[in-house]
């Protein structure tokens, strides 16, 4: 009896923690698969990443555009590479589709963001690559060039 | 009698001073044999990226240029030129005394004196430590002021919603762009921005990228053995971005 009741403490102690970490085998988005939804828990626990992911995707937004500082932990890059569903055929949905990841806790709580209105919402290996079109090839601006020129020699010959 | 487990006044001095030193003093004097920034470290003033171009070996018609950097960044319009983004273009100018005809790529110019960034009225943009004046997307406002202020047109405004942005580059409307001297790979310690790399392909390099700071680096050694001119001297803003060759 007192070996089950430890077996028993045993298995208490070790499932509980990894149940609560967990999302509770919840699905990240509605529709597709990501890695995220296969993993224990995100770059830090999940209570803290709900109340303060946007705490760290700003402080890490000011030290890569600022500082120049590219670590991976908090970049949205990063949360776009783990967090983004893949369909049938295996291309990804972009993370602010409806269903997705981003967006369905967004509408939910009624907070509109606009990072994707500039960051790409796929990750870096399936961003489609926009060729050149060549519309921007051999645009002469003819009047500034002249002005440069003019001043340019202007200031050689005062010299 | 000498007690061996006590140490002696002196012993203690000597092992404390070389745990000390072998923490903090030792490390310092190796010099440090990787160039690159580490991904977690701040740019700092001891980089000074820098372009230099040979006007005489860029080519009329090539554009390997302007479309590696179209690439690079995503930056597709919308079949407008005259509202399009452009980060680096291709002029060409003609001497009035002469009628000599030269093509050279005009982007950034890299200023130490920026005066984009004395008019930005939110600090959006900026110099960053290393030399890049690049622009904080996330506090531009749009007001265009250092469009105006830019006396090499270098800078464009997104008028339009934008969807296909490239990870490396994001960008939208709403917010001034230009030549970053592609920070997002120099960052993760590329050697090449996207230009440079191109025309070297191309067999004519024109454009040579690289650190002033380092005696040895490409730049350098371009500068050192070519006469090189920034572009309008008399405005003293100092240009890390030198043409040679006219």
């Amino acid at each position: 009896m007192p070996q089950l009741t430890k077996i028993l403490a045993i298995a208490i102690m070790v499932f509980i923690p990894i149940s609560s970490y967990s999302h509770d085998n919840e699905k990240h988005s509605l529709i597709g698969e990501s890695k995220a939804d296969k993993l224990d828990q995100c770059v830090e626990p999940t209570e803290v990443m709900q109340k303060k992911h946007f705490e760290f995707l700003y402080h890490q937004r000011d030290n890569t555009v600022e500082k120049g500082i590219r670590t991976k932990n908090h970049s949205l890059a990063n949360c776009i590479d783990c967090h983004v569903s893949h369909d049938e055929k295996g291309e990804a949905i972009p993370v602010n589709a409806e269903g997705q990841f981003c967006q369905t806790c967004h509408v939910k709580t009624a907070v509109n963001i606009d990072c994707f209105t500039c960051h790409a919402t796929v990750p870096r290996d399936s961003a489609s690559k926009i060729k050149s079109t060549g519309y921007n090839k051999n645009i002469h601006i003819e009047s500034a060039a002249h002005n440069l020129v003019k001043y340019y020699k202007e200031n050689e010959y005062e010299r | 009698m000498k007690d061996s487990a006590r140490l002696t006044r002196r012993e203690f001095m000597v092992k404390s001073f070389t745990a000390i030193s072998t923490v903090y003093i030792i490390p310092d004097l190796i010099p440090k044999a990787v160039a690159s920034k580490p991904l977690d470290a701040e740019v700092s003033a001891k980089t000074e990226w820098a372009i230099n171009v040979d006007v005489t070996k860029c080519v009329d018609g090539c554009t390997a240029c302007v479309d590696a950097c179209v690439d690079e960044n995503g930056l597709y319009g919308f079949d407008r030129p005259e509202t399009d983004s452009q980060w680096i273009r291709k002029l060409q100018i003609k001497d009035i005394r002469t009628e000599q005809v030269t093509t050279l790529p005009m982007m950034c110019q890299h200023c130490e004196n920026p005066p984009c960034v004395d008019v930005c009225p939110t600090g959006a943009s900026f110099r960053r430590e290393d030399g890049i004046v690049m622009v904080n997307q996330h506090t531009c406002i749009g007001c265009r002021y250092c469009m105006m202020a830019c006396p090499f047109k270098a800078r464009s405004f997104v008028h339009e919603n934008l969807t296909e942005q490239v990870t490396s580059s994001p960008r939208g409307k709403g917010c001034v762009e230009s030549c970053n001297l592609c920070v997002n790979r120099i960052d993760h310690g590329s050697e090449t921005t996207a230009c440079e790399e191109a025309c070297m392909k191309e067999g004519h390099n024109a454009i040579t990228f690289g650190d002033l700071a380092n005696p040895d680096s490409r730049v350098s050694l371009a500068i050192k053995t070519k006469p090189s001119r920034r572009l309008r001297e008399d405005l003293k803003l100092k240009q890390r971005v030198t043409y040679s060759g006219f």
